[in-house]
């Protein structure tokens, strides 16, 4: 009998503690199935419509590959890209360059520091689409601030959206506008948290400010200038709103990134295989962007601690 | 200071009062634009209103639905700020103060960053398909439950470091006297934390306020469609009524500019979200 009951004791407590074990994955659970259901479901389901054929946004049966093979074989797919990869390349470099010479300025001890901080980041902080708006109104040709500016300084009058090289110039201008505080932000940060010592040493020893930042504080900020700049590639890579809201991908395709492509091909044709397939090869790409921004910044912790 | 490192730090000061010029006109000619009449809109580059007039912001609300857009957006965000706040905070909890076996905090921090990382454009096919299934496309209840699950990425974030900052010795005093984890966690953990959790929720509350193209694809009648995308309704005609788009925009942007400024610093730390600790 006592037996029996010690025996039942032992179980209670190892039942108890089993449910005292299983808490945190508990109290984990919600926030995961919440997470998979908007990122890894529709990416699954999304690998799933690019091999499925779509007849008025309706699904019609198994397609195999031929939804990649027409993407592949599709010139304006692969001017999608290019515009992409140009719009990337040329607003994260001037972005990371711009970033990098406010977060210097503001380092140093300044008057009303917190104040300046504060109005730099405001175009990063609005929507995008009143990003859009914004720029609207001052690239009108009616009733904007750019053309009066250009004709004051003798430039002719561009009416920058009407045509193809200065419609994508002047988007390319207002996502620097947008997101250099990004890289401001986050350069600052590094800036701060970067040992002193073989800087002051540097600058004891009679090294120029400009050979202190070439050979002391670039090299220590590059690993936070990666992750910067890999984060700001990949959300550049999906820009939509403000595009949308400027020329919707025109004049022509000068401006159609591959996001507006793939937001055309599912909801004005409603080709949703056809734009998953787009996608799920820009989700390969940006996977392996990830990577690199998950490698980097494990090395940048690392050196951080 | 010697004269060079006056006229240098003078330089300094120049640059970044033109940096400041360059950030903040764009947002004045938006507001100048609202307050203006149609004619002098038209009338050339003038800074600053002729007359200032409020017919714009009074169009917005009679002509252009901006009463349904402000109450749907104000329902989607908060329902689904309060929603990812619990289970999140929640998550945190658990990353911050248990030891995970299986790799789970590995698994868990990845879908965050995955989340964080995936373009909208990528989410929003498969999630209209999946929102059309269930017939919950235009419908506020189906934004909720996606920036529900989106927010709580963020949600994660934050609150497990600022969770780590607050001592074990507190909650677990608590429990000594007989407080459940639930309960310690509810009563003394969450008071502690109520900075940290007021700053994710304002964060989490202009991410949901600003997104678009969820809200664009998703929706396509006032009944559910948010600002952003009432915005952008003013963009598409083929005469673009001026006056009311630049107020939309005035009235899009205000919340966000009125937080920025009284937060700023926690502010910061959400928008360096996965690339500054």
């Amino acid at each position: 009998m006592a037996v029996a009951l010690k025996a039942g004791e032992e179980k209670e407590s190892r039942a108890r503690q089993l449910r005292a074990a299983a808490v945190p994955y508990l109290l984990l659970l919600p926030a995961i199935l919440a997470l998979a259901a908007v990122s890894l479901y529709p990416t699954f389901d999304g690998v799933r419509a690019s091999l499925r054929k779509f007849r008025y946004a309706i699904d019609v049966g198994f397609a195999g590959g031929e939804n990649f093979v027409n993407v592949y074989g599709d010139a304006v797919f692969w001017q999608a890209i290019w515009t992409t990869v140009k719009f990337v390349a040329i607003a994260v470099s001037i972005e990371t360059l711009l970033g990098l010479i406010l977060a210097l300025l503001v380092a140093r001890e300044l008057r009303f520091s917190g104040l300046i901080r504060v109005s730099l980041i405001l175009p990063m902080t609005i929507a995008p689409v009143v990003v859009g708006v914004i720029w609207r109104l001052l690239y009108a040709s009616d009733i904007g601030v750019v053309d009066p500016l250009f004709q004051l300084l003798g430039l002719g009058t561009p009416n920058v959206l009407a045509h193809p090289t200065s419609a994508f110039l002047g988007l390319v201008a207002v996502d620097v506008w947008e997101w250099t505080p990004l890289l401001f932000l986050i350069i600052l940060a590094g800036l701060h948290s970067l040992p002193q010592d073989p800087i002051e040493a540097a600058r004891v020893d009679g090294a120029s400010a400009l050979q202190t930042f070439f050979h002391h504080t670039l090299p220590l900020l590059r690993p936070v200038l990666l992750v910067a700049v890999v984060l700001r590639t990949i959300d550049a890579v999906g820009t939509f709103d403000q595009i949308y809201v400027l020329t919707k991908g025109g004049p022509g395709t000068a401006t159609q990134l591959i996001s507006i492509y793939a937001y055309n091909t599912a909801f004005l044709f409603n080709q949703y295989g056809r734009a998953m397939a787009m996608l799920i090869s820009l989700l390969a790409c940006l996977l392996l962007l990830m990577a690199a921004a998950v490698h980097f910044m494990r090395r940048s912790s690392e050196i951080a601690e | 200071m010697t004269p060079r490192e006056r006229l240098g730090s003078v330089l300094v000061y120049v640059a970044l009062a033109l940096a400041i010029l360059l950030s903040l006109f764009p947002f004045w000619w938006m507001v100048d634009t609202s307050l203006k009449r149609p004619v002098d809109i038209f009338s050339g580059v003038a800074l600053w209103p002729q007359q200032i007039t409020f017919d714009n912001y009074a169009r917005l609300m009679n002509d252009y639905h901006f009463g349904s857009y402000l109450l749907n957006s104000l329902v989607v965000v908060t329902a689904s700020v309060a929603i990812s706040l619990a289970i999140g905070t929640l998550a945190a909890y658990a990353l911050a103060r248990f030891r995970l076996r299986f790799g789970v905090r590995q698994m868990a921090l990845y879908l965050v960053l995955l989340v964080r990382m995936l373009p909208g454009i990528l989410l929003v096919v498969p999630l209209y398909i999946v929102l059309a299934g269930w017939g919950l496309l235009n419908t506020r209840l189906g934004l909720i439950l996606i920036y529900a699950g989106l927010n709580t990425s963020f949600v994660v974030w934050m609150m497990q470091s600022f969770l780590e900052e607050i001592p074990r010795d507190i909650e677990e005093a608590a429990m000594v006297d007989g407080d459940s984890r639930l309960t310690a966690l509810w009563r003394v953990v969450v008071p502690l934390a109520a900075p940290g959790l007021i700053a994710t929720a304002i964060f989490t509350v202009i991410a949901t306020y600003n997104d678009f193209i969820i809200a664009l694809t998703l929706t396509s009648t006032p009944a559910a469609q948010t600002i952003p995308v009432g915005v952008s309704t003013l963009i598409g005609k083929i005469e673009i009524q001026w006056g009311p788009m630049a107020a939309a925009g005035v009235v899009g942007a205000l919340p966000i500019v009125i937080f920025a400024l009284a937060v700023q610093r926690h502010f910061v730390r959400g928008l360096t979200f996965g690339a500054v600790k």
